[in-house]
């Protein structure tokens, strides 16, 4: 019988790897990646509460604002990686030195 | 197995096997395609969950938009002439270890919590949805507009090329 | 309906926002070569309405919740609206295309529109009472900072430091929102008064883990909004890689916003009704977690900054600084410490958007950012230099400057609490920030050179502008006894009767 308790392991498995993935990478866009993973994850815990847990439909209205930020945050980071691009030649992160902790 | 708990264990491979691979692998692009699968995997469980509306917006909008968009992202950052889209991986040993370290907090949340037990049958959502939007949920919905509009004018903004006066 | 016409009643400075927004844009699309003064005007229009609007609010004492409990309006939220509107407000009349050096050329409408964008989704932030609002407002106050930072798109400084940034809070975010998902799941509801209503009826212990986890993630958004340690990284690169306005603006706004939202999320979520809104649920001891990150946050600000060499990036660490006291006014879990909050958002608004004014200004006429280019300032800018002594005794917190009477506050509202041994550690950063704001203020009075060029010639309308602001940061004083009893009124948090 497949309960709640397989749908919250399966993103907690998600969200860490996206967490891997986010620690990692050095390409922006494989961390793009990585950050989507975790907001999937966490729209799955969403969908999955309101189907056993809470009985309304609360959580599945909150996992379509939290698609529309996700398209919204991948736009606008893509634009960056694109002008980062442009003007190094380079996705990678950690050639974006110039900044320093 | 019944018939549910067998698509449930294909969907959920399905899912995390390919992100793994997009956490993983080598190749940017074979990380594209393999998110690819990751967004099917995550639609059909909601369509398992009952959640008719959002597996769709989800193949409409994860898959249709953003992984196009990636997509994109991928290609023109790298040079044509030189199919070299190979992405590095750095310090894995103490990110594996940080990860590790969260799956099994979570997990153990999941586990251990006593969730309540209301649960709530798989019937269309989309009425239901519509209906939450245009009352409780009014004032997001209208405000995500304004989201829209600034990523929108914001995304056009950085990308576009020549600046006019 | 009748719901709807009642909170659109209760929103007109958010909705003088919106309609300047769309305004701006139509105005940059079709209007010719009056274009930048009109957009310019249309969000000072705006905002000035918005404020009218705030004010007439808070002085109307409104209480309630509003669009079927997704915003709330109290005093004490109507207060912080008045704030972030005066500080989006401030900041636009403070800079201009013309006295930001870095902003030359650019396109006017766009940043405007941002700007007021950035403004309506902290006036939502602060209001916020359900948790899809929360996460949306949230992100909107995002998003637009992310697109606001990376405007110097040719310049490699800006766009490393808007990726930074974007990868940074989508992370943060991410984790929030994965926090958020469990406190849905354990409570059923996405209202902060639902959510309280089950947090108030004790937790089962069995239940207690998944609330500190989930809390821990909740804060990850919070503290990266506040750039609170450890979610600060970005504070630096940001800051300095921004155009100066903007990070003028950033340095307030979303912390702000960030700050009541975290206010609002902990004592209307996390309190006890019986015990009023200030009783926090649960034997968890948030104000034991708090005060660490308060003061990890001061202290780091504090002691990076002191070996700061670049204007924006000293301004910076003292911003992360500053989080921190304002952190205090959180922890002292209090009347007082509301009270406190208050009055150091609205200190901290004139002491930083006029330092950061006196650095634009430095850039312009002087092209640098570097502390090592102001010596010598006090004999070829005169004016400058003595609203910038104004500016950094302020930031100091000596007195006859409001900086004093924020500290102050915040000071006093902690200690009341009892927590002497925090209140100390404080006190002792405080002296430390000292350090670094005398020093810039040393540099610039005292040490030697630069004095062969020529005196630096500001435009009236800057110089106005110096003026304004420093004496903002004196004349309140006189008219203490009115904020006191604004802010005193403002203290009452509708936690969600």
């Amino acid at each position: 019988m497949i309960g709640l308790q397989h749908y919250l392991v399966l993103s907690a498995g998600l969200f860490a790897l996206g967490v891997l993935g986010l620690l990692t990478r050095r390409n922006a866009v494989n961390v793009l990646m990585s950050i989507e993973l975790i907001l999937n994850s966490a729209n799955v815990n969403l969908v999955a509460f309101s189907r056993y847990a809470s009985g309304n439909l609360g959580g599945q209205v909150f996992a379509v604002f939290v698609i529309v930020v996700a398209a919204a945050e991948v736009a606008v980071a893509l634009a960056i990686v694109l002008t980062l691009y442009r003007l190094r030649r380079t996705p990678n992160l950690d050639d974006a030195s110039i900044l320093k902790g | 197995m019944s018939g549910e708990a067998l698509v449930f264990w294909v969907f959920a491979g399905l899912t995390l096997g390919s992100a793994f691979v997009v956490v993983l692998s080598r190749t940017l692009i074979y990380s594209a395609f393999a998110l690819l699968v990751t967004f099917f995997g995550v639609a059909g469980l909601y369509v398992l969950l009952g959640a008719d509306f959002l597996a769709a917006t989800q193949l409409l909008v994860y898959v249709g938009g953003i992984l196009v968009l990636l997509l994109f992202g991928v290609m023109l950052t790298h040079r044509i002439y030189d199919l070299d889209l190979r992405s590095e991986t750095t310090q894995l040993g103490s990110g594996l270890i940080v990860a590790a370290g969260l799956f099994v907090v979570l997990t153990a949340v999941a586990l251990k919590t006593e969730w309540p037990g209301l649960a709530r049958m798989p019937a269309p959502t989309t009425a239901a949805i519509g209906r939450l939007f245009l009352r409780e949920y009014l004032l997001p919905f209208e405000a995500a507009s304004v989201l829209l509009l600034v990523a929108l004018m914001g995304a056009a903004m950085i990308v576009r090329r020549r600046r006019s006066a | 309906m009748y719901e709807l016409t009642r909170s659109l009643a209760a929103f007109r400075p958010e909705l003088a926002l919106l309609i300047g927004l769309l305004l701006v844009v139509v105005a940059d699309t079709f209007a010719g070569w009056g274009r930048q003064l009109m957009t310019r005007l249309l969000t000072i229009v705006s905002l000035a309405a918005a404020f009218g609007f705030a004010l007439e609010l808070s002085a109307a004492g409104t209480r309630g919740p509003l669009f079927s409990g997704m915003l709330v309006i109290d005093p004490l939220g109507a207060a912080l609206k008045l704030i972030l509107v005066a500080a989006g407000l401030v900041t636009v009349l403070a800079f201009s295309f013309r006295n930001s050096r870095e902003l030359h050329g650019l396109g006017h409408g766009e940043l405007f529109t941002l700007v007021l964008a950035l403004v309506f989704s902290c006036l939502l932030l602060a209001g916020a009472s359900d948790i899809v609002m929360l996460y949306l407002a949230l992100e909107m106050v995002s998003i637009t900072s992310y697109v606001m930072v990376g405007y110097l798109k040719g310049d490699r400084l800006s766009n490393e430091a808007s990726l930074k940034y974007v990868l940074f809070g989508a992370a943060s975010t991410g984790s929030m929102l994965y926090g958020l998902s469990l406190l849905y799941g354990l409570t059923g509801t996405t209202s902060l008064r639902g959510i309280q209503e089950y947090l108030a009826g004790g937790i089962p212990d069995a239940n207690r883990f998944a609330v500190y986890a989930l809390t821990l993630l909740v804060l990850a958004g919070f503290g990266f909004k506040i750039a609170a340690v450890p979610f600060h990284f970005w504070c630096p690169d940001v800051y300095q890689g921004a155009p100066t306005p903007v990070t003028a603006l950033l340095s307030v706004l979303p912390k702000a916003a960030g700050l009541a939202i975290a206010l609002r999320f902990f004592y209307g979520a996390f309190s006890v009704p019986e015990r009023g809104p200030w009783d926090l649920a649960g034997s968890i001891d948030w104000t034991a977690l708090l005060m660490l990150v308060s003061v990890l946050t001061m202290t780091l600000g504090n002691v990076a900054a002191l070996t700061q060499t670049n204007m924006k990036r000293l301004l910076a660490y003292s911003s992360i600084a500053h989080a921190g006291f304002l952190l205090m006014g959180i922890v002292a879990l209090s009347e007082n410490g509301a009270r406190g909050l208050l009055v150091y958002l609205a200190a901290y608004l004139v002491m930083n958007v006029g330092a950061f004014l006196v650095v634009t200004l430095v850039h312009l006429h002087e092209g640098s950012f570097d502390l090592r280019d102001y010596p010598g300032l006090h004999r070829r800018a005169p004016l400058l230099t003595l609203a910038m002594s104004f500016f950094l005794l302020s930031l100091v917190g000596i007195p006859p400057f409001v900086g004093f009477l924020a500290k102050l506050y915040v000071f006093s509202a902690v200690i009341e609490q009892g927590q002497g041994a925090y209140a100390t550690i404080a006190a002792v950063n405080a002296a430390v920030a000292a350090y670094y704001y005398f020093k810039v203020l040393k540099v610039m009075i005292i040490d030697p050179g630069n004095e062969a060029k020529p005196a630096l010639e500001l435009a009236r309308v800057d110089q106005l502008r110096l003026a304004a602001l420093a004496l903002a940061n004196v004349v309140p004083l006189f008219f203490w006894d009115w904020i006191e009893g604004w802010a005193r009124g403002a203290l009452v948090l509708y936690a969600g009767r």
